[in-house]
């Protein structure tokens, strides 16, 4: 009865059509990013060609040429994938300690991970630099795969944690009685089981690394650059080169902005820390 | 006992990598902010090596709080963060109680809006400043000199055109500027974070207690006053982790600032410490703990709350 009372005009057709509409603009500069890759650098700056004009795949086609985008885009890849495993090898056994063993103290240290988190990166900018420079790492991919593991290790032991808590431990216990040792535990037990959380904590890692912007931008110079490094590389192109890069960028979005659809609600759990459910 | 050794000392690795992570570099700024150590000094050849010798106790710290570049810096720093809380609070609660209902689409409608929220913040910024607010090949650009236009033609009417002619003519804005490159900051990263705030309050919003709101309907409360005294309460943990959360990541926004304007007219702390770094290290280390000190005064508010609903 409540719900007839509820529906006023606004429910039914007001509602629908403001909430397109939001999400609409909200969407509109990504689709106008993608919209203008499609059009020479010359049609992107005039006016008469806004909407119509004449699709060219040419940016694309030249990316390589223009921005030698899959160099950056190997980087991308290879840098947020070798850190998201790394990051889970480290992360997933800390998780089922703290989960399944917790002591006194494992409150602390997951409240002290996250307070690293916090730690403004910029404040170690020239230590980093120094160290890194000194140890002959800096601009190596091994470096950005370290940094880039521990910038997220806090918010993936934070997020296995939440998941690993909803596993009833008499399953665990019961492998212990059938004389699986921790590792068996681990591997054939808790793995499968969490499968769904890790899948979704490893995406959202891999989104997390891949727009990093701040470490791949400053503790790199050719090597191991990113697609973070390359965009803001080419940030003034005076104008003349808006078709370019768009399709670079769109090229550097793409593929995590369809990612990120599918992890949206792990986002809500990993970055609230599982404190809104 | 002994069965649970090994398993406690599983998270070793990642405590000890994080230790590290965080100790060593901290204590090397810290050092730093005490020693004369800056990168070229030709006069005082010295100095451009780390070196404990060159002690300077308290003055790295002196020298940046009486420098006129930190406290901008900490003003803009908090012009942003704080900007940016506020509008992505308010439009996030806006949205996510327009969305919450179900609608045709709305499936849809989720996807589109959370999607700014992936896109990497380097993109975001090059996107925003070049092809939508240019003052003259952008979105901006071509809208106000079509507005230009369209007066223009419209002047030349025969009887209206005395009243359009006293229209003025409008001014693209620059973005890059002094003045107004903050603004144009506050834009992306609200545009980019809003679809979190609506994320999450829009998660919080379905655990909402349905009954208590149909009783309220059943007796007669109006739609204001069920979202002031049901939602809104109920909204208010929330808000405050989306606010936290914020200004954690503002706190150390760097690429957009650096891709609007190079930090023209709007340098945060993150952006002046890189500047610092360029010589003065330390300068640019002194300034470094202020930035930590800052963040933790924010750390310890959102620390304490999550603390509390950890263990349940």
């Amino acid at each position: 009865m409540a719900i007839v009372a509820q529906s006023s005009k606004f429910s039914t057709f007001g509602r629908p059509v403001l909430a397109w509409a939001v999400g609409l603009l909200f969407f509109f500069p990504i689709f106008w990013l993608f919209l203008t890759s499609f059009k020479t650098d010359a049609d992107a700056v005039k006016p008469e060609y806004l909407l119509f004009f004449t699709p060219t795949l040419e940016n694309y086609l030249n990316m390589t040429q223009n921005y030698d985008y899959w160099r950056f885009a190997t980087n991308s890849v290879v840098t947020s994938v070798f850190a998201t495993v790394f990051t889970l090898v480290v992360g997933i056994p800390a998780a089922y300690a703290m989960a399944f063993n917790p002591s006194r103290g494992t409150k602390d240290i997951l409240m002290w991970m996250l307070s690293t988190k916090m730690l403004p990166a910029a404040a170690v900018l020239y230590p980093m630099t120094f160290l890194t420079k000194g140890l002959g790492l800096f601009d190596t991919h091994f470096l950005i795969i370290l940094v880039l593991s521990l910038i997220n290790l806090p918010i993936v032991v934070w997020m296995l944690f939440t998941y690993f808590k909803e596993i009833p431990k008499d399953i665990i216990e019961a492998g212990k009685m059938d004389g699986v040792n921790t590792w068996g535990e681990i591997k054939e037990i808790l793995i499968p089981l969490a499968w769904g959380g890790i899948a979704s904590t490893a995406l959202l890692c891999f989104i997390f690394c891949w727009n990093e912007a701040y470490w791949t931008v400053r503790l790199t110079t050719t090597d191991a650059a990113t697609l973070s490094k390359l965009i803001e590389g080419n940030r003034a192109p005076e104008g003349l080169f808006f078709g370019r890069l768009s399709a670079v960028s769109t090229a550097a979005i793409g593929p995590i902005v369809v990612l990120g659809w599918f992890c949206q609600k792990q986002l809500v759990q990993g970055l609230t820390f599982g404190a809104v459910k | 006992m002994s069965d649970r050794k090994l398993p406690r000392l599983l998270q070793t690795p990642a405590v000890l990598l994080l230790l590290v992570w965080m100790l060593v570099p901290l204590g090397m700024t810290l050092y730093f902010s005490f020693i004369r150590y800056v990168l070229n000094n030709l006069r005082k050849p010295e100095w451009t090596t780390p070196n404990i010798s060159n002690w300077r106790g308290f003055g790295n710290y002196e020298f940046v709080l009486n420098s006129k570049s930190f406290i901008l810096a900490i003003q803009n720093s908090l012009l942003i963060v704080c900007s940016i809380l506020f509008l992505t609070v308010i439009l996030g609660i806006m949205i996510a109680v327009l969305i919450n209902k179900t609608f045709p689409g709305q499936g849809i409608v989720r996807v589109l809006l959370i999607s700014p929220f992936f896109v990497m913040p380097a993109v975001n910024a090059v996107l925003w400043i070049n092809m939508i607010l240019d003052p003259v090949l952008g979105l901006q650009g071509i809208a106000v000199s079509g507005i230009n236009e369209t007066l223009i033609s419209l002047r030349s009417m025969p009887v209206l055109g005395g009243f359009f002619s006293l229209w003025p003519q409008f001014e693209p804005i620059s973005f890059r500027a002094t003045q107004t490159s903050a603004i144009a900051v506050i834009m992306m990263v609200t545009w980019q974070w809003t679809p979190f705030a609506v994320l999450i309050l829009m998660t919080s919003l379905q655990s909402e207690d349905q009954q208590q709101k149909e009783a309220a309907i059943l007796d007669g409360a109006s739609a204001w006053s069920q979202f002031r005294f049901l939602t809104l309460p109920h909204l208010g943990r929330p808000i405050a982790i989306v606010v936290m959360i914020q200004a954690i990541f503002h706190l150390s926004l760097y690429a957009e600032i650096e891709i609007v304007s190079r930090g023209n007219g709007n340098k945060n702390l993150p952006y002046l410490i890189g500047e610092f770094a360029n010589n003065n290290i330390g300068a640019a280390s002194a300034t470094g703990i202020f930035a930590v000190i800052l963040a933790n005064i924010v750390a310890i508010f959102l620390l304490r709350m999550i603390g509390r609903t950890l263990m349940e």
